[in-house]
């Protein structure tokens, strides 16, 4: 016994420097930089014509530490235009920082352009800039034009944004309208890139942590070899002792879940693609959602969204489920609800399964960020079984929670970006919508999956704490409560 | 060898029983939420040295079931301490572990972790439980198909494996029909010699008197007595005739 709690500490340890060094690998550029930029309003019209010495001006907010592009949608009106626009980039103090001309024979009719900024601004983070294009030469039938908007689109229904005067767009110095009076913008993207200090430290707070670890594991062997209580040890020894009844309860809920059904654990696969296969089918065709690559978007969030729910149902019934047995034996309570969230783990892994294989149908490319997805997975995995110990120990004293619960994955399952895109959410609710969970978690796996790249650092943090949260809350209030339980079921 | 000190259970009874947050509220809101206290164990010492067999008496109510949850440690008591020494096998009711929709074997397996088998020790006994419930044609099929006298079979085959060092039963199990129960009591004896400490709830003032060396009487969660076997099942028998 003694030689395997060397040889686990020895293995956590040597786990701990591989991944380290794994994480860097596969996270790479997104630890230092993450180049992003901002979503334009939707094309409306184009301006009409810009002719010789006609001026657009328009602010905006930048966003990003730093700027290196602007996005313009242009109209050339099919024709090959020989006129030359000129960019200029205006600070607060009305200083030109930055001029630069462009050829409208390269730019393409109904297409985006992309201004380059070079050298990139630096420091731009909460500055308003100008954007003044002129044009030098064009005439009527030489010249092009670009499209502005007022609204954003989700699917089906414009929504209309209220566009605030710093940054409304102004032709020739007046402010251009719309025919409701309404102030319009150009359709601009602002682009840049955001430097996260963790990138440029990542090494030192590897060695940091590798310092702790070690120290820790020490201390857990010393409390092994004197027999002195230690929660990591506790844990360790629980799952040791407990690992074949744990495994036993796994099979058991996954083998009378398809007992008697023909198809059997075929139901894994099928069922969230027949869901996403729903879904695509109402929210493509009825909605006309807008979303690239909608087939894996929606599998991703329908996956995630299905383990959560089905674990937390089956944890919900854990403890009054099993009251038979825990009138009788003495086992961890724990275990219960523990068992349950992994049987449903096992139905998540396997539905994986159709969700790579329509990763391939859609030629989604499969990065190396795919293999950040266990971190996804095991904040899930985490939330889901920390909520399923709240529902289990309300389950105890209240009945009601069952059919409460219905209604509140239910609204859950709406308040998830799940087939719908996170950009229709209001600004004013974002806070507030953010402070779901799922939404990290879901964001996570898309962005790793669908998007090729590691999120922001963090994101890592936002997504561990808001799921280890509901975690910590289920054990303490699961704690507290267990010795109880006999009493009330 | 088994100590008991001063074990209180206390069980708080609500007067209705309360079973939704709308019933909760509302009894909140009338302070209406009272409680009887209920002792189903008043203080409650003993100790019990390796190797001995004990009896608890007393009549329905007395708080014998309890006692043995506590010992068992499906229960927590409200006061005082169970110190145990060795590995304890409660036989409190087999089979309650079991999925119906399960066949014999899975259940077998299924069953003996929950009864804290390991892996390896219900690998080796599996032929044993077989052989010994009698049921090796039925092995394969799902125990929902089972007559109530063959699940009680398999319980007890599985339950009756291992050699602990603290039994505890509620009842003398006799299963099965007549060669069975047979068997079955022969086995139970078995369990209980090997110097193994065992406390037993019955009853059948018979059995006690045959097998126990010494007799705890519970009556109205209180110890009334507890030593000579003989002696304090008279005295007993003399109470409840009164």
């Amino acid at each position: 016994m003694k030689n395997i709690a060397t040889r686990i500490c020895a293995i956590v340890f040597a786990a701990f420097l591989a991944l380290g060094a794994l994480f860097y690998l596969i996270a790479g550029d997104s630890l230092h930089f993450t180049a992003d930029s901002t979503e334009t309003v939707s094309a409306k019209a184009p301006l009409g014509e810009i002719t010789q010495n006609e001026v657009l001006q328009q602010s905006f907010l930048c966003e990003y530490d730093t700027l290196n592009t602007l996005t313009v949608t242009v109209a050339t009106m099919g024709r090959a235009n020989t006129d030359v626009i000129r960019a200029e980039l205006i600070d607060e103090n009305s200083d030109i920082i930055y001029t630069v001309e462009l050829n409208t024979s390269s730019m393409k009719d109904n297409s985006e352009f992309v201004i380059p900024i070079e050298p990139a601004i630096e420091n731009a983070k909460g500055r308003y800039f100008g954007l003044r294009l002129t044009s030098l030469y064009g005439t009527k039938r030489n010249s092009v034009t670009f499209y502005y908007g007022n609204s954003v689109n989700t699917g089906r229904v414009e929504i209309p944004v209220e566009i605030e005067d710093t940054e409304a767009l102004y032709l020739n110095g007046v402010r251009m309208l719309d025919e409701d009076d309404r102030p319009c913008s150009l359709c601009l993207k602002v682009g840049g890139i955001n430097y996260h200090w963790f990138g440029q430290y990542y090494w030192l707070i590897y060695a940091a942590a590798m310092l702790l670890l070690a120290l820790y594991l020490l201390r857990v062997l010393y409390c092994y070899k004197n027999n002195k209580k230690n929660a990591a040890l506790f844990l360790v020894q629980s799952l040791y002792k407990y690992n074949f009844l744990i495994r036993q309860l796994v099979s058991r809920d996954f083998k009378t879940k398809y007992k008697r059904s023909v198809l059997g654990m075929f139901w894994s696969f099928l069922n969230p693609l027949l869901t996403m296969s729903i879904q695509y089918v109402v929210f493509s065709t009825i909605f006309k959602s807008t979303i690239p690559n909608f087939i894996v978007y929606l599998l991703c969030g329908i996956i995630c969204f299905n383990f959560f729910n089905e674990a937390t149902n089956m944890c919900l019934s854990s403890i009054v489920g099993n009251a038979t047995l825990i009138n009788k034996v003495y086992v961890p309570k724990y275990i219960y609800p523990f068992s349950r969230t992994l049987s449903s783990g096992i139905n998540l892994l396997l539905s994986l399964i159709p969700l790579l294989i329509m990763m391939l149908i859609t030629k989604t490319p499969l990065r190396p960020s795919a293999l950040l997805l266990p971190f996804g997975l095991l904040m899930l995995f985490m939330l889901s079984y920390g909520v399923g110990l709240i529902l289990a120990t309300m389950m105890v004293f209240f009945r009601d929670t069952q059919f409460l619960w219905g209604i509140c994955s239910m609204l859950l399952n709406y308040l998830t970006p799940i087939f719908y895109p996170e950009t229709i959410i209001p600004e004013r609710f974002l806070t507030f919508y953010k402070l779901n969970p799922l939404y990290h978690v879901i964001r996570f796996v898309r962005m790793i999956l669908m998007d090729g790249v590691s999120p922001e650092p963090k994101a890592y943090l936002l997504c561990f704490l808001i799921c280890f949260i509901p975690f910590l809350i289920g054990i303490t209030v699961f704690r507290k409560n267990q010795d109880k339980f006999i009493l009330n079921i | 060898m088994i100590k008991a000190d001063t074990i209180t259970v206390c069980y708080r009874m609500s007067r209705d029983k309360i079973k939704s947050i709308k019933e909760y509220l509302v009894a909140l809101v009338k302070r209406k939420l009272q409680y009887d206290e209920f002792l189903a164990l008043d203080d409650v010492s003993f100790h019990i040295k390796k190797g001995e067999v004990v009896g608890i008496i007393g009549n329905n109510g007395a708080g014998k079931s309890t006692l043995l949850k506590v010992i068992s440690g499906i229960l927590r008591p409200t006061k005082g301490s169970v110190e145990l020494g060795g590995n304890v096998v409660p036989m409190l009711e087999l089979g309650s572990g079991f999925d119906f929709d399960l066949t014999g074997r899975e259940n077998i397996f299924l069953n003996g972790s929950i009864l804290g088998y390991s892996e390896k020790f219900l690998i080796s006994k599996y032929d044993e439980i077989v052989a010994f419930s009698e049921l090796e044609e039925f092995i394969d099929i799902p125990v929902r198909n089972y007559s109530s006298g063959m699940i009680m079979r398999l319980a007890f085959s599985i339950a009756s494996m291992v050699n602990p060092d603290i039994l505890i039963v509620d009842e003398i199990l006799a299963v099965g029909d007549a060669a069975f129960q047979e068997k079955s009591y022969t086995r139970m004896m078995e369990m209980m010699s090997h110097g193994t400490t065992v406390l037993l709830v019955s009853h059948s003032i018979d059995q006690i008197r045959r097998l126990c060396d010494r007799v705890i009487w519970l009556d109205h969660g209180k110890v009334v007595e507890q030593g000579d076997t003989a002696e304090i099942c008279d005295r007993y028998i003399q109470s409840t005739q009164h």
